[in-house]
């Protein structure tokens, strides 16, 4: 047997370090949000799960998470086929400026979401000053703004898995007598499956977790998640939060195992 | 068929092309306590951001707190990648959604994490107080160490996903044989892995450092009050200030320093790609 070489232990401290680092605050506030005291401290007096009702309790969480589930659902469920739609065109009809109507659609990720958020804003309250109507702090509102959020990761993703499918196959298929749409159903539209169950987990997360463009947009009455747990963060960290947080990590985890069965979310990056 | 482009092309073009138009036609404007916004087409507002002092502080610490994170970063993420990317067994693909899985967690879960590990109260001060260590707690939070900390967090996923599709692209034998020619490990890596590893690089480091820039959560959460940073700076002139021409002239000078980095990124990745190519076709 010998001893690890410097070198080999530099590599393996390194490699620690970055694990490390990614997951501790969040294996730390799986670990906090079951701690007994209520002023976070080492070590725990006992373990409960009170903090968990307690936050159910809180309005500001409770609201906030059933908001931001709605906002993510709408988000998710108008976003997604608007993409997939566009993708699909640009792949296949290559429509001239395809690559700059490209550019165009992944925008949303280039901009960062703080500009994107106040340009958001200033441009509600402008539409409602003309349509004489609430914008900001509505469900709508806020579902719009995260619609933008969806369609850059759903074009990425079913513009990647279209380009992975065979034209052979859809040929094949129209030689054997299949009708263009019966072709499109049968062979095109599995073949885009697992972009578009990717495309669905990453937008509905995107737009669960954002808070920067979500920011200025809430208001009194309609506020999501991220915004009510910042505001609660700014004046303290107590197991309460930490049971809020928990519960969105597992939501988190829960969506990445169901997403796993149909497609390897490994190979989506 | 091309008309299917349409629906999310508009809808694009109209929630974020448009309010941005408008944003900067707004940064034009000038600022009134009275009326609150005067049309007016001037440049006092860019010229007020990087003229006052505080402003320009605030400039300065962003792109510092940006460039050391971006660096440590890279430090972090290289081995970790590697270690990624020449994977072999079937966990490869477990561990690929382990380094995802912060990623899509969230930044403010992230942030309390770290409060939970940083505070006075923290793991880290009680575990160094139950040794004996030390004798009261360490401020380890509100400060520009514990904001690094957190951004490198946020970030790290990023840059070890990009690093590890580029080294998973370069052959294994290209290290065997510099190595069987008697190459030390460390020489590899200088003189093969990173030459071949440096597109990956430039691409995660201009992603990282763009990232950064526009940390919001971990800078307010972490940095406490007194930390100020560019994203937190533009959100006060709308939520405090009510100096909207202000608050769009500092969002698009965040804007123009991101869009140059990561237009001159792929530009500089073009042209190697391009000579690469050149020198394969010869």
């Amino acid at each position: 047997m010998h001893l690890p070489s410097p070198g080999r232990l530099a590599f393996g401290g390194l490699v620690s370090a970055a694990f490390a680092l990614m997951l501790a605050p969040v294996a730390m506030v799986m670990v906090i949000s079951i701690f007994a005291q209520e002023i976070v401290s080492f070590p725990p007096s006992g373990f409960t799960l009170e903090w968990y009702i307690n936050a159910w309790q809180r309005q500001e969480f409770a609201r906030g998470f059933l908001s931001s589930l709605q906002i993510a659902t709408l988000a998710t469920l108008i976003g997604v086929p608007l993409g997939t739609a566009a993708a699909f065109a640009l792949v296949r009809a290559k429509p001239r400026g395809g690559s700059a109507m490209q550019t165009l659609l992944l925008g949303p990720l280039a901009v960062p979401g703080v500009v994107a958020g106040t340009a958001l804003y200033m441009f509600y309250l402008r539409a409602e000053f003309w349509l004489d109507q609430d914008i900001t702090s509505t469900l709508q509102g806020l579902v719009a703004a995260h619609v933008l959020l969806t369609i850059p990761w759903t074009v990425r993703l079913v513009t990647a898995s279209l380009q992975g499918l065979d034209r052979a196959a859809e040929e094949a298929a129209a030689n054997l007598g299949a009708r263009p749409f019966t072709v499109f159903r049968r062979v095109t539209l599995p073949a885009m499956r697992p972009g578009i169950i990717a495309a669905c987990l990453f937008s509905f997360i995107q737009s669960f977790e954002n808070l920067e463009l979500s920011l200025l947009l809430v208001g009194p009455g309609r506020t999501t998640l991220p915004v009510a747990m910042l505001n609660y963060l700014e004046f303290r960290m107590d197991p309460t939060l930490a049971a809020v947080a928990t519960v969105q990590i597992i939501l988190v985890a829960v969506l990445m195992l169901i997403t796993d069965r149909f497609v390897s979310i490994a190979r989506t990056v | 068929m091309a008309a299917l482009v349409l629906p999310a092309g508009l809808l694009v073009s109209m929630l974020l092309v448009a309010p941005m138009l408008l944003l900067f036609r707004i940064s034009l404007n000038l600022y009134s306590p009275t009326e609150m916004m005067v049309e007016a087409t001037s440049a006092a507002n860019y010229l007020r951001a990087v003229a006052d002092p505080y402003y320009r502080q605030v400039l300065v610490t962003t792109l510092l707190v940006a460039t050391g994170s971006t660096l440590l970063t890279l430090i972090l993420a290289f081995p970790a990648a590697y270690w990624l990317a020449r994977m072999q067994s079937r966990w490869k693909s477990f561990a690929t959604v382990v380094v995802m899985f912060p990623l899509l967690v969230g930044n403010v879960v992230r942030a309390a994490g770290w409060l939970a590990l940083l505070g006075n109260g923290g793991a880290i001060n009680a575990a160094l107080l139950g040794l004996g260590l030390i004798a009261a707690p360490l401020p380890l939070l509100y400060n520009t160490g514990s904001v690094v900390v957190g951004i490198v967090a946020v970030v790290l996923p990023y840059m070890i996903l990009t690093l590890a599709a580029v080294i998973e692209s370069i052959p294994r034998q290209a290290e065997e044989a510099a190595s069987n020619l008697g190459a030390r490990p460390l020489t590899v890596f200088r003189r093969v892995v990173l030459p071949l590893a440096l597109p990956g690089v430039i691409a995660g480091c201009v992603l990282v450092f763009v990232l950064c820039m526009n940390t919001y959560a971990s800078a307010v959460l972490l940095g406490g009050p007194q930390f100020k940073m560019m994203a937190p700076a533009v959100y006060d002139q709308f939520v405090r200030g009510n100096n909207w021409p202000f608050g769009a002239a500092l969002a698009f000078i965040l804007l123009g320093i991101t869009l140059t980095l990561t237009v001159v990124g792929s530009a500089v990745l073009g042209r190697r790609y391009r000579r690469g190519k050149l020198e394969e076709a010869a």
